[in-house]
């Protein structure tokens, strides 16, 4: 992966945080990964309540010091010394694992404070821990998920794009949460080409590469063979790899996926488009299980979450696993680096 | 009898070479009990390009460096690095004399170096690829793919069909046959009970129905099935999970809903050392996992890795129990 250096994140913003679903386990990762924070990590605050997340330390027998602040500027300073927390209000202290409905308010408030501080410049990127949505709607709640309630708060005109990365691959799935046997009609060379425009500016703008290179992946075993096992590659994905060529973007394929993942095929591709979900999940948790990190492209500010959701099954224990959220930190303070060299904000 | 054989492949490819840098190779008793089925031309001209000092016998070799071989011509119109039916012809008739071996006994695994289809097809010989051909050729209905690896193996469901028709082959039978042929596959190579993990269709196994129903319809039932058989399956597992458990050990065999499905996840762990295993065949068969590479065919630069991975898993089938002795459980 070619990419040119970004500069020391120290000098900008710090990383604002939303809560996420407080019975879940989204407080622990956090508060494990500023306890277990490293001369490189990124400076970043909670949007939470300051007393519930001290609480959840003390359940924890975690002697993590929290330190209420007022706004991102002082979270700078207090973060080589305590765990910075962005006043919030959360009505019930719910118990790991049984999430209140009363809460969904907050929560939803935590995503739009966010959104505020970054699109201000207060902070560099936003990291958000995992909802459980059925609370969400509970509150009023209308949209499918965390990225198309960025995009609406952001108000683009297009749809933003999930792409899965680790630090081998990057992967964005086209078509997402279906049926399996939905797919092949919820392709559309349209929608490829979306994907892929927004694929080029972002990793040149976010990322640094110069020429993002496009793998386009087959939907067929083989990539069709030519049309002698499905046609989608020749009737729907070529045309689209054709477009985004002719735009000057630095696509190719559609190859047979199998042949897209082993060592020397990721190096030779910046990210992959995948034309379904498993067909980008299968091979990022095969060679990363635990640090994946979700990045949604298309929006007018960085936005990064961990890879896994509300884990209230283990919520409370201690035991989750923090790779994802501290890699989601990384990730979200290099791509800001990235961005900001290209246009001096955040 | 535990030889095994392994065919030439189209021979304007780079099958011949990598036969001799793999027999080269192998430990001498392994090479005595390898034969070629091919063409003792194209194999001494394969042995000068690789620089391996191999020569060709259809007797009984005398000294380590001589390898059996049951000859195939080659007709006139074969070039190197092209499509021809002559080439075409000849990996035909390689496999045709590899099964008849088998079937007589005289082999116990057939190994296929990489045949070429369009070549095969200007030779008159309508297959898709060897698993088609070798269906015809021994009266099986239908087989099943396994790749194997040293972390992870996977058998599919389905294999060479657009994505459409796999999802439409995802049934309660198909999938509990695929689980017992793995099953007993496993057991024959000495594993006691395989501890085998049976792949979601839909993304997270369609979250209880919200994303499709064949895990809950058809999937799930026949895991039970194969359980009240007494086979250790598990499933339907989330397919962007279950590949990375079974290769930290937890699971000795995936079974794989379609063919990208089982075969990212493995040439991703293994591109160089994955070999394409047939089951449920009346014949034995590996194949390396790559094609004729036509570009590089004959200038002695292709790589052996895969044919030795081929030839080691083909060993270790040629000396366990006979097919017919192991039941499904």
């Amino acid at each position: 992966m070619s990419a040119s250096e970004p500069e020391d994140w120290r000098s900008r913003s710090p990383l604002a945080v939303t809560m996420g679903e407080p019975a879940g386990i989204g407080t622990e990762v956090t508060l494990k990964a500023w306890r277990n924070r490293e001369s490189g990590t990124p400076a970043f605050f909670l949007i939470d309540d300051p007393d519930r997340v001290r609480r959840c330390a003390d359940r924890l027998g975690w002697d993590i010091p929290v330190a209420a602040i007022e706004g991102p500027t002082d979270a700078t300073v207090r973060f080589d010394n305590a765990l910075p927390v962005l006043s919030h209000s959360v009505p019930v202290h719910p118990e790991p694992g049984h999430p209140s409905t009363e809460n969904g308010r907050a929560v939803i408030g935590a995503i739009e404070r966010a959104v505020e501080l970054v699109r201000d410049g207060a902070a560099s990127a936003v990291v958000t821990n995992p909802i459980h949505k059925r609370v969400l709607y509970e509150a009023g709640f209308t949209h499918p998920g965390h990225t198309e309630f960025l995009a609406a708060l952001a108000g683009t005109g297009e749809p933003p794009v999930m792409m899965l990365a680790c630090p081998e691959l990057r992967v964005i799935p086209v078509t997402v949460h279906l049926p399996f046997r939905a797919v092949a009609n919820a392709l559309s060379t349209e929608t490829i080409i979306a994907c892929g425009r927004i694929a080029d500016r972002d990793l040149r703008l976010n990322f640094g590469i110069e020429r993002p290179r496009l793998a386009v992946a087959g939907l067929n075993p083989h990539a069709g063979e030519e049309g002698a096992i499905g046609r989608e590659e020749i009737d729907i994905i070529a045309p689209a790899v054709a477009q985004l060529k002719a735009e000057g973007i630095a696509a190719s394929g559609p190859y047979p996926a199998d042949s897209l993942f082993h060592p020397a095929a990721r190096a030779d591709a910046d990210v992959v488009l995948c034309m379904y979900h498993d067909q980008a999940l299968i091979p990022l948790k095969t060679l990363d299980f635990w640090g994946g990190v979700n990045v949604t492209l298309g929006l007018p500010f960085i936005r990064t979450s961990p890879d896994h959701g509300t884990g209230f099954a283990i919520a409370g224990t201690g035991k989750a696993n923090e790779a994802s959220f501290v890699a989601s930190l990384a990730m979200a303070a290099d791509m800001a680096a990235h961005r900001h060299a290209v246009l001096g904000d955040g | 009898m535990d030889a095994i054989g392994i065919t030439m492949g189209d021979p304007s490819g780079i099958g011949p070479e990598i036969i001799c840098k793999a027999l080269r190779d192998l430990p001498a008793e392994d090479r005595r009990a390898s034969i070629v089925i091919g063409d003792p031309k194209v194999m001494a001209r394969a042995a000068e390009v690789t620089g391996t000092g191999l020569s060709f016998t259809t007797g009984t070799p005398t000294d380590a460096d001589t390898v059996r071989i049951s000859e195939v011509f080659v007709g006139e119109g074969a070039k190197d690095g092209e499509i021809s039916a002559a080439s075409g012809q000849a990996a035909y008739d390689c496999v045709v004399r590899a099964v008849e071996l088998a079937q007589a006994g005289d082999i116990a695994v057939i190994v296929t170096a990489p045949l070429n289809k369009a070549a095969m097809h200007e030779a008159g010989h309508h297959f898709d690829g060897h698993t088609g051909l070798l269906a015809h050729l021994t009266g099986s209905p239908s087989s099943f793919m396994l790749l194997a690896s040293e972390k992870l193996s996977t058998v599919h469901v389905s294999t060479h069909v657009a994505l459409a028709d796999a999802i439409e082959r995802t049934k309660k039978a198909r999938v509990l046959e695929t689980i017992r042929a793995g099953n007993a596959h496993l057991k024959r190579l000495g594993l006691a009970r395989p501890r085998i993990a049976v792949a979601g269709l839909n993304p997270h196994c369609g979250e209880g129905g919200i994303f499709g129903r064949q895990d809950i319809d058809e999937i799930a039932p026949a895991v039970e099935a194969a359980r009240a058989e007494g086979i250790d399956a598990k499933g339907p597992i989330s397919a962007d999970t279950v590949f990375y458990r079974a290769s930290q050990g937890e699971f000795d065999l995936v079974v794989a809903q379609y063919h990208d499905q089982g075969h990212i996840p493995v040439k991703l762990i293994a591109f160089d050392t994955t070999v394409n295993v047939s089951l449920g065949l009346p014949i034995q068969r590996t194949s390396v996992d790559h094609g004729t590479a036509f570009d590089i065919a004959w200038t002695g630069k292709a790589d052996h890795t895969n044919m030795m991975s081929a030839i080691a898993y083909a060993r270790q089938m040629a000396v366990a129990p006979p097919l017919t002795a192991v039941s499904a459980a």
